[in-house]
């Protein structure tokens, strides 16, 4: 990664009236890379953008870009620019007067900015586009030209809020990529936020979790995948099949854990956990679809769940089979289609078997909602 | 700069338009009427004197106010407080005729579909707006005069044997000042019916409501606020008109602001007008005070 | 409930009165415009005359009316468009717990009767001008100025309301989006927000205009020397009524359908060419489309308009009703003379009856008397011992042309018997 500018969150809080948005954080990302702030609506990653980008100031901590306390410094003043959830490009402009917008206020002459758009056109992929007004252009355009806005004003930062949340699944999917791809050529940082975790991972080098004003964790994907530091972690990356327990024995990260419905298991404290755990502590263990198989005997054991099919369905890439876990709530087991015949009638019990290593067992906290 | 403009237009029109003359007209009517020489003399004193003509007339005024058809020995004066009582009534019936009148066009437009028939009567509706109010004001002198339309075709018809005075009996300036005030009735009617879900209407008439009814419970109900508005904006400018009393009043009626109008002109006495204006400043804010608490409704409704 | 036929009658009925009560005397007086007769009428209608916009164009003090509701226009549009955007900016900025009162306070000129805004003006400018020491001919006393002060007061409430309602839709992430790439404020403000302002300051100016044009209250107590059209008007209207008044109300009334017309086309073609997604987000209550400017009906109307009213005014320039006049004159005077003429027979008629001594020729017992033989419809005027002298010369002209007279056979003497014998067979 090209040595780019670093934003450095310290101690933030942030504060309207009585309600804290977003409480005690602190980030350092580095510059250069692509960085996302993942979790639910509501969380507060807005709010942590809007503070970086110059709209607001927090109410406790700092602020500091490139190693520069923003504390005082304006929206325009600062290195940063922002792509808004809506874009809020301008719509009574042609495309290359909104690209070169921020050209157009230090006083560039007509032809500089022109050629400045054009240069970000042909970068998006658009030329010839230019004169276009706003609303001519397609969502996945006028994604472009946004990005290709904010570009054009050189920002060491460029921040992103939800953009790709409007369009369609496939527009989506490509964009993603394409993010990637103009971050790694320009090699300015990014600061993204999103609540689709699917894009977090695929885009980030490194994610930050979100819940209610708290950041859970800061890793790298498969981190936050495979090592979730707390439930809440656990439950919004991805799936997982949630069981209740209550602890019977730690040794050296090994965990036994007594649950309520589905006997003894045993599993492993995440490395990432913000709190030990201690024999009699509530926990819960985490254990993903793909990580369970079909057992080929009926045999008991510490990695062995038996459980009763309720239905299953076929998803193209995999099987999944859902299982009576604890009260009420469902276990999902996923089966890569590997062509196999064998299907899974309902009513049927089943025993399942897993690897420990892969159970992830944390102190019972808040999980996701659905 | 921006920040500037802002603060000095709005703290101009704020204070210097708007919040100070209404003060100063407020302590030019407790002064005397001095000649330029004296102001700012010992004779500059504040008085309530200017009020006082109004409650009690000139003084020597015989006239002598009467409760419950007792005379009593207080000064009245009856021709001034009979002329505002009679401005005040011949508004309220203007708002009402004008109620009346405009509630069932504002409906009909606010509940339909749009399209062009509407719009075009909306056309109809705005264009004798545009037209200056002296104008209207003349056409309908013209045509309830002594040889106007009304009067030659009601003749010919043989309905009547000589023309009749309309001008003299009010009619024509009470038709007058409610044709004025139509837009001001139907417009903010319309906009609160608008955004009146349909369906409310037909769910009631599905369940075997009567059409008034429906009206009564459902309509009106929600177009409180545009009706409140109207009836307010229709009120004051009833009470405050000049123009229509001036062109078609007749001989035997004067309206308030006819004899504000006078003390300003050939009275030559400013501040007992500008005393007569507070009076009808305050009237008007009692009014629209009692609708918005009669009614309920708060001030942000004015929109047009 | 009634049935839905009634209810569409009595629907129709009522728009039928409600536009005739909004249109009718807007007609008329047109129509008197045209009239000749130098009282504004409409009926009986004389003779079809453009000489009152001839008069109107050569009355002097309606001309300098028009000076100045242009110049006082002009000013209160500035200043009126200027204050509202200001007040609608600091609306949307002011806290949120001031906001109702600041709210209130801007939108109070419009609720405050036009003459106490013109009374508050004016006062208030002349203590102005005595504590400032200036003479009588200051500014401060200038009508000009005080009307534009008073007039904006409450028309730039208007226009506030106008920006208020333009803001609404306004989607300020894209001011945040100019701060954030590096514009100043007054930057974001001149680039972004004033563009989408740009229909907003037009119809607010408009609006200003018009209200400033024509308004009466408050100006009729501020103008001082310089009085408008509509003050003009007014003391026209009051103490010399003629026709020109209608010429100009039909000016008017025709200026504004064109204006409405032409503001309905370009309002139509604006939605055309914005057919999927405007920049300029028109909301409006489901109106479909795919209509060829051709198929405009206001754009049609509006031609045959123009078209006709030029065509008016060349046949205007024409057309002289000097001989319709004369006519009318004339035939005004033959009414007179037949009048007269009736008149005069009706009195010589009763002079006659005067003189014949004798009951009462109607009654029923006259005629059976031998005293009148000559009795019949005509009553005692064929009684020989009557003849007059008008009498006598028809007695003449019936021996020249026996049994031939004015009034025919009947002096036939032999048909007089012949009368008097049927007369008596009958009773």
């Amino acid at each position: 990664m090209s040595a780019g500018i670093g934003v450095d969150l310290d101690s933030i809080w942030i504060r309207f009236g009585e309600f804290v948005a977003v409480r005690d954080a602190n980030v350092e990302i580095k510059g250069g890379e692509f960085f996302s702030f993942l979790g639910p609506s509501g969380c507060g990653k807005t709010t942590i953008l809007r503070a970086v980008s110059g709209f607001l100031e927090p109410s406790e901590g700092q602020v500091r870009i490139g190693g520069k306390d923003m504390r005082g410094i304006g929206p325009n003043l600062r290195p940063t620019a922002l792509i808004f959830q809506n874009l809020a490009l301008f719509p009574l402009m042609k495309v290359w007067e909104n690209i070169s917008f921020s050209l157009e206020v230090k006083g560039a002459s007509t032809a500089e900015r022109r050629k400045r758009a054009d240069e970000l056109l042909e970068m998006i992929a658009l030329n010839g586009q230019g004169e276009k007004l706003v609303h001519e252009l397609s969502g996945g355009q006028r994604q472009r030209v946004a990005i290709a806005r904010a570009l054009c004003a050189n920002p060491d930062v460029l921040l992103l809020d939800e953009p790709l949340s409007a369009l369609d699944l496939k527009l989506r999917q490509h964009l993603r990529t394409e993010l990637r791809a103009i971050q790694q050529q320009v090699g300015i940082t990014f600061i993204y936020i999103t609540h689709d975790q699917g894009e977090a991972l695929t885009m980030s080098d490194h994610v930050a979790v979100m819940r209610a004003g708290v950041i859970d964790q800061i890793a790298d994907g498969k981190t936050i995948y495979d090592d979730p530091s707390t439930a809440f972690v656990a439950s919004f990356v991805g799936e997982n099949n949630m069981i209740r327990g209550k602890v019977k024995s730690v040794n050296n990260g090994d965990v036994v854990v007594d649950t309520n419905r589905l006997g003894t298991l045993a599993g492993r404290l995440s490395p990432g956990a913000k709190e030990g755990l201690q024999a009699g502590d509530d926990a819960m263990m985490f254990i993903r679809p793909e990580a369970m198989h079909e057992a080929v005997d009926d045999r008991l054991a510490q990695n062995r769940i038996r459980a009763t099919v309720i239905h299953e369905e076929f998803e193209g890439q995999a099987y999944n089979v859902f299982m009576e876990g604890d009260e009420g709530k469902e276990i999902k087991i996923s089966l890569v289609n590997k062509g196999q015949a064998r299907f899974f009638p309902k009513g049927e019990t089943i025993s399942l078997e897993y690897d420990p290593a892969q159970a992830v067992v944390l102190p019972a906290g808040e999980i996701a909602s659905e | 700069m921006l920040g500037s403009y802002l603060i000095v237009a709005v703290g101009f029109w704020v204070l210097i338009l708007i919040v100070l003359p209404q003060l100063s007209m407020f302590d030019y009517s407790f002064r005397y009427n001095l000649p330029p020489a004296e102001i700012g003399t010992e004779k500059d004193v504040y008085t309530t004197s200017n009020y006082g003509h109004f409650f009690q007339g000139n003084e020597g005024n015989p006239d002598r106010l009467s409760v419950f058809g007792m005379e009593t020995d207080i000064p009245f004066n009856q021709i001034g407080m009979s002329v505002f009582f009679k401005t005040i009534v011949a508004a309220v019936f203007v708002t009402l005729f004008d109620l009346l009148l405009c509630y069932p066009l504002a409906y009909y437009l606010g509940q339909s579909k749009g399209g062009g028939f509407v719009r075009s009567l909306v056309l109809l509706l705005i264009i004798p707006y545009w037209v200056n109010e002296i104008l209207r004001a003349f056409a309908f002198r013209i045509i309830f005069g002594a040889t106007g339309v009304i009067n030659t075709s009601l003749v010919g018809l043989g309905i009547l044997d000589a023309p009749f005075d309309f001008v003299r009996e009010d009619i024509a300036l009470y038709a007058g000042l409610g044709y004025a005030y139509i837009l001001l009735m139907i417009f903010p009617i319309y906009n609160a019916i608008e955004s009146l879900d349909h369906n409310q209407v037909e769910a009631a008439r599905d369940l075997g409501s009567p059409w008034w009814r429906i009206h009564w419970r459902v309509v009106i109900p929600f177009a409180k606020p545009g009706i409140v508005s109207g009836c307010t904006m229709v009120f004051m400018l009833s009470a405050g008109a000049l123009a229509a009393p001036q062109i078609l009043g007749g001989p035997s009626s004067l309206w308030f602001t006819q004899i504000i109008y006078q003390w300003f002109n050939t009275g030559g006495n400013w501040p007992r007008g500008a005393a007569y204006a507070v009076v009808l400043l305050i009237t008007c804010i009692i009014f629209v005070l009692a609708m918005m608490r009669i009614f309920k409704v708060k001030m942000g409704e004015i929109g047009k | 409930m009634r049935s839905g036929a009634a209810i569409k009658f009595f629907l129709g009925l009522y728009m039928l009165i409600f536009f005739g009560y909004l249109l009718g005397p807007l007609i008329i007086m047109s129509i008197t415009a045209f009239n000749s007769p130098a009282f504004p009428k409409a009926a009986p209608w004389e003779c079809l005359t453009f000489e009152w916009f001839g008069v109107l164009a050569q009355d002097e003090r309606i001309l300098n009316g028009i000076k100045n509701s242009f110049i006082i226009g002009a000013g209160t549009v500035t200043l009126s468009v200027l204050l509202g955007l200001a007040g609608a900016l600091v609306l949307t900025q002011v806290w949120p717990k001031l906001r109702a009162t600041y709210y209130t306070v801007v939108i109070a000129p419009i609720l405050i009767p036009g003459v106490v805004l013109g009374i508050s003006t004016l006062v208030f400018w002349d203590r102005v001008n005595t504590m400032l020491g200036f003479s009588d001919e200051s500014l401060f006393h200038n009508g000009l100025f005080l009307t534009m002060l008073g007039q904006a007061t409450f028309i730039s409430s208007y226009c506030m309301l106008v920006f208020v309602a333009r803001l609404q839709r306004f989607d300020y992430a894209q001011t945040e989006a100019a701060l954030d790439l590096g514009a100043t404020h007054a930057q974001a403000f001149r680039k972004v927000m004033l563009p989408f302002l740009r229909p907003a300051i037009g119809s607010a100016a408009v609006l200003a205009f018009l209200a400033s044009f024509e308004n009466y209250n408050t100006t009729t107590f501020t103008f001082g020397k310089f009085p408008t059209l509509t003050i003009e008007l007014a003391q026209k209207v009051r103490y010399g009524i003629n026709p020109s008044i209608s010429s100009l109300a039909v000016i008017i009334v025709v200026l504004t359908i064109l204006g409405a017309l032409a503001y309905e086309v370009w309002k139509r073609r604006q939605k055309l060419a914005i057919a999927n997604g405007a920049p300029i987000a028109a909301v409006s209550g489901g109106f479909r489309l795919p209509k060829f400017l051709a198929g405009n009906p206001a754009a049609i109307v509006l031609t045959v308009l123009v078209i006709s009213g030029l065509g008016t005014v060349l046949f205007a320039q024409n057309y002289s009703p000097h001989t319709c006049k004369i006519e009318v004159k004339e035939e005004k005077q033959r009414q007179i003379q037949l009048r007269i003429q009736k008149l005069q027979e009706e009195r010589k008629a009763e002079e006659l009856q005067e003189k014949l001594k004798g009951p009462d020729i109607f009654t029923k017992e006259q005629r059976k008397g031998d005293k009148n033989p000559g009795k019949g419809s005509f009553g005692d005027v064929f009684k020989p011992g009557n003849l007059g002298t008008e009498k006598e010369d028809k007695e003449k002209a019936k021996q020249k042309n026996p049994g031939k007279g004015t009034f025919g056979d009947v002096f036939n003497p032999g048909n007089l018997n012949d009368k008097k014998n049927k007369d008596e067979k009958k009773e």
